[in-house]
């Protein structure tokens, strides 16, 4: 049945769908349970493509149904084109296809299913408009003892996760994103990062590293405390899972954790006689949640440390949407005497609004300024007239991500108050910030 | 649900000034870095773990202790740190070790006498009552565990503000206020939220630190909606049940909570007049090991007692459900005859935390 050859469309057989060509949905079925008896009896692979074309209702209602049918016509050619391999081209509903592909594994219908998503994008006339069609695909592949309806249930499962997903690709079902604690969903590596997480808040698998911030003078401005975490075996990089923490709404909790942590940091190093700010990043949920200020007290009244002594850094994301709660928690945060610094300022969601309403204290610039400095004249202008400014606002200006002296040079020269890169010093453990700062007292 | 704070707080700044040199509590005990540190390898040296907990006597022998108590329905009798361990796991070791060092952690405990005491009551009323009313996810250990810890941030508290007394009375004495509400007006925090991150601090499992965060929240304990694990819900049921049994029973360290509560957590443990009627009785004769007059009594002949509890609560639940009606669950009775349910460890061990 392999081997026989691709019908065309035209043809009278009551087997096929006289659009496509293809073999139409009974005979399709048939052929299917073929295809899944040979595999299992042969113990050779099978791989089943379930194909729908992304927003055809659309076509349909822009193009009428003869457009929709043209679109069909086309798309199918493509297929057929696009596959070399003996296979199976079934219709299984107006723009839904299956492709069988006997002796395929998962990487092989991985491949053309990668192909047949190219070759259905381009661009496609109709009626002087030109379209640009998508579709999204689910593949499963046979497993021993498999039935073939079970089978194509699972690629169309995949098949509608791909759609969930935002249409225009794959997915492999069984790989398709599951439910987290919370309910969010998942792709399983956020799915191995949450557990990690989980276990990193429950086995002491969470650690801030602190890295200063220094004045021209060489004092130190303020550490800024960074997350780390270790949990089963897994060294996290903070980018790969604070997204996560932040989808699955477990950011809460590693804020809360880092804000107490932090506080305790501020306390232990006051104790030691280095009295320094530490600054603690907060995310939005955190500040979007009405009991934030009781969190920040708790952390202060917990480790008995002034609310000086504290800093809360925000990243800029924050300001594309302050509620009334977020700006009640900031102001609160400022009346309690907390400083407020905005993080990564000048690339996301600037806004000199934002500067004049909220009661920010320091402004950390992004290192996008810093890394094309002293190079980039204008970056230099920028850095310099909007230190300017945050002076005025009262505010104390930081440049981040200082790597070589000619930065550090020229972020002094643009007068900023005070920096942090590599090139000061490198994020480190507690205990290390505290013999750094003793050894520099010495000095 | 609470009031906003009125202007005239204590300041903050004021009380942490004047608490600056103060010998504070630490921010975790060594013990349990050094623990977690031990179990993040990839193959837990268990050897390594035994060695950390005996070099401190009392947290072996509070080990020990722990792993014979009740809760954990171990068939052996663990008689150094290493067979603890082994009965254990490292998982519950490193929870029971948080529990014991949790006392400790506070300096100058001894003011704080009564209140430890009781908490040390509650936790293992707690546990036995999670061991009796057996709900899913609901883990006896953990139940001793969050008693304990439950209540820590009002010692913070204290420790913090002298005035938090006034208003702790006053929390305690509101029969329609939630409690955290009249801290709040007060303070701008309160000690659920202390409570809450000092857990998760110790790295206490979620279930147990949510629960310390909502244990006077009622809507967060009838909602299914309020997003609060269930285990966390159980978790607070049966503290606060055992709560109420203690002060049924001893008439000492009256609060409210039970008014405010009581309902709410009766629903979520399934409880009704007899069965609270029964574990009063049971309840009772724990608690009376503990006196110094019965404690060797209970040691010595322990199945002729049981049989005299298990009879005399038989009759409670006859002269509360005359009809037959309360039959239906008589069989806990008779359950409670089965030697697991009072082993002379279990009092062994609240005289140990007492």
């Amino acid at each position: 049945m392999i081997n026989r050859p691709i019908p065309s469309p035209g043809t009278s057989n009551p087997a096929l769908d006289p659009i496509t060509g293809f073999l139409n949905r009974n005979a399709g079925l048939q052929a299917a349970a073929r295809a899944v008896i040979e595999a299992n009896s042969g113990g050779s692979m099978l791989a089943a493509l379930w194909l729908d074309m992304d927003r055809f209702r659309q076509i349909n209602d822009s193009f009428g149904h003869a457009g929709g049918d043209s679109v069909i016509v086309r798309v199918a050619g493509r297929l057929r084109a696009a596959i070399e391999a003996p296979c199976e081209l079934l219709r299984m509903g107006s723009d839904e296809f299956v492709v069988l592909l006997p002796r395929f594994d998962r990487v092989g219908a991985e491949r053309i299913a990668r192909r047949l998503l190219v070759d259905i994008e381009m661009p496609m006339p109709i009626d002087d408009i030109l379209i640009r069609p998508s579709a999204s695909i689910g593949i499963a592949l046979c497993q021993v003892d498999d039935d073939p309806l079970s089978l194509l249930e699972r690629a169309d499962r995949a098949m509608i996760e791909a759609k969930r997903q935002g249409g225009n690709r794959l997915v492999i079902s069984g790989e398709e994103p599951v439910a987290g604690r919370f309910g969010v969903q998942l792709a399983r590596e956020e799915l191995a990062i949450e557990n990690a997480l989980h276990a990193a808040l429950e086995s002491g698998g969470l650690e801030l590293e602190f890295q200063p911030v220094i004045r021209p003078d060489g004092s130190v401005e303020a550490v800024e405390a960074l997350m780390r975490c270790n949990a089963l075996g897994l060294q996290i990089a903070p980018e790969k899972f604070i997204p996560v923490a932040e989808k699955t709404g477990l950011i809460v909790r590693l804020g809360e954790w880092s804000l107490l942590r932090g506080a305790h940091c501020a306390a232990s190093l006051r104790e030691q006689g280095c009295a320094t700010k530490v600054s603690i990043n907060v995310s939005r949920a955190q500040l979007t949640s009405p009991s934030f200020m009781q969190a920040l007290h708790g952390a202060l009244i917990c480790a008995n440390v002034a609310p000086e002594l504290i800093e809360l850094e925000l990243t800029e994301s924050l300001f594309m949407d302050l509620s009334a709660t977020v700006q009640a928690n900031l102001r609160g945060a400022a009346e309690a005497g907390v400083g407020l610094a905005i993080d990564d300022f000048g690339t996301g969601y600037s806004c000199l609004a934002n500067l004049k309403d909220l009661p920010a204290t320091k402004l950390k610039f992004d290192r996008a300024f810093t890394g094309v400095l002293p190079a980039d004249q204008r970056a230099f202008a920028i850095v310099r007239a909007m230190t300017l400014l945050a002076r005025d606002l009262g505010m104390v200006v930081v440049a981040e991500g200082v790597e070589n002296p000619e930065q550090l040079a020229a972020c002094e020269a643009a007068g900023v108050d005070a920096t942090q890169g590599f090139f000061n010093a490198c994020p480190m453990s507690e205990a290390a910030l505290l013999q750094w700062m003793k050894s520099r007292e010495q000095k | 649900m609470t009031s906003l704070p009125p202007n005239d707080r204590p300041s903050v700044d004021a009380v942490l000034e004047r608490t600056l040199k103060e010998n504070d509590i630490p921010p975790r005990p060594l013990i349990i870095d050094r623990i977690s540190a031990a179990m993040r390898q990839d193959e837990p040296n268990l050897k390594h773990v035994g060695q950390l907990i005996s070099a401190d006597v009392s947290l072996a022998a509070g080990l020990i202790k722990t792993a014979n108590s009740p809760y954990f329905g171990l068939q052996n009798r663990a008689r150094s740190v290493h067979e603890a361990l082994m009965m254990l796991g490292l998982d519950v070791t490193s929870r029971a070790v948080a529990a014991i060092s949790l006392r400790r952690a506070f300096p100058d405990s001894g003011h704080y006498e009564r209140f430890w005491d009781a908490s040390a009551r509650i936790a293992a009323l707690s546990g036995w009552l999670a061991q009796r009313v057996q709900k899913p996810k609901l883990r006896p250990d953990d139940a001793y565990t969050f008693g304990l810890f439950r209540d820590c941030g009002i010692v913070i508290m204290l420790r913090r503000f002298p005035a938090y007394r006034q208003t702790l009375a006053r929390a305690n004495q509101s029969a329609d206020y939630p409690f955290t509400g009249i801290e709040q007006q007060d303070f701008p925090t309160d000690h659920t939220m202390l409570g809450c991150l000092l857990a998760q601090n110790w790295w206490l499992p979620e279930e147990i630190c949510l629960a310390i965060r909502h244990h006077h929240d009622q809507l967060a304990i009838d909602l299914f909606e309020s997003g609060l694990p269930l285990a966390s819900r159980y978790l607070v049921a049966v503290s606060q049940t055992a709560e109420h049994i203690l002060q049924h029973l001893t008439g000492a360290s009256q609060t409210m909570e039970w008014e405010k509560l009581g309902a709410s957590c009766r629903r979520l443990l399934n409880l009704d007049e007899a069965d609270l009627a029964e574990l009063y009785a049971e309840a009772a004769i724990l608690l009376g090991t503990i006196d110094p007059r019965n404690r060797s009594c209970f040691l010595g002949h322990s199945t002729q007692r049981r049989r005299e509890i298990a009879l005399r609560r038989g009759k409670a639940r006859k002269q509360l459900h005359p009809t037959g009606e309360g039959g239906r669950r008589l069989s806990l009775a008779e359950h409670s005859l089965r030697p697991s349910i009072f082993p002379p460890c279990l009092c062994v061990e609240l005289l140990f935390l007492g």
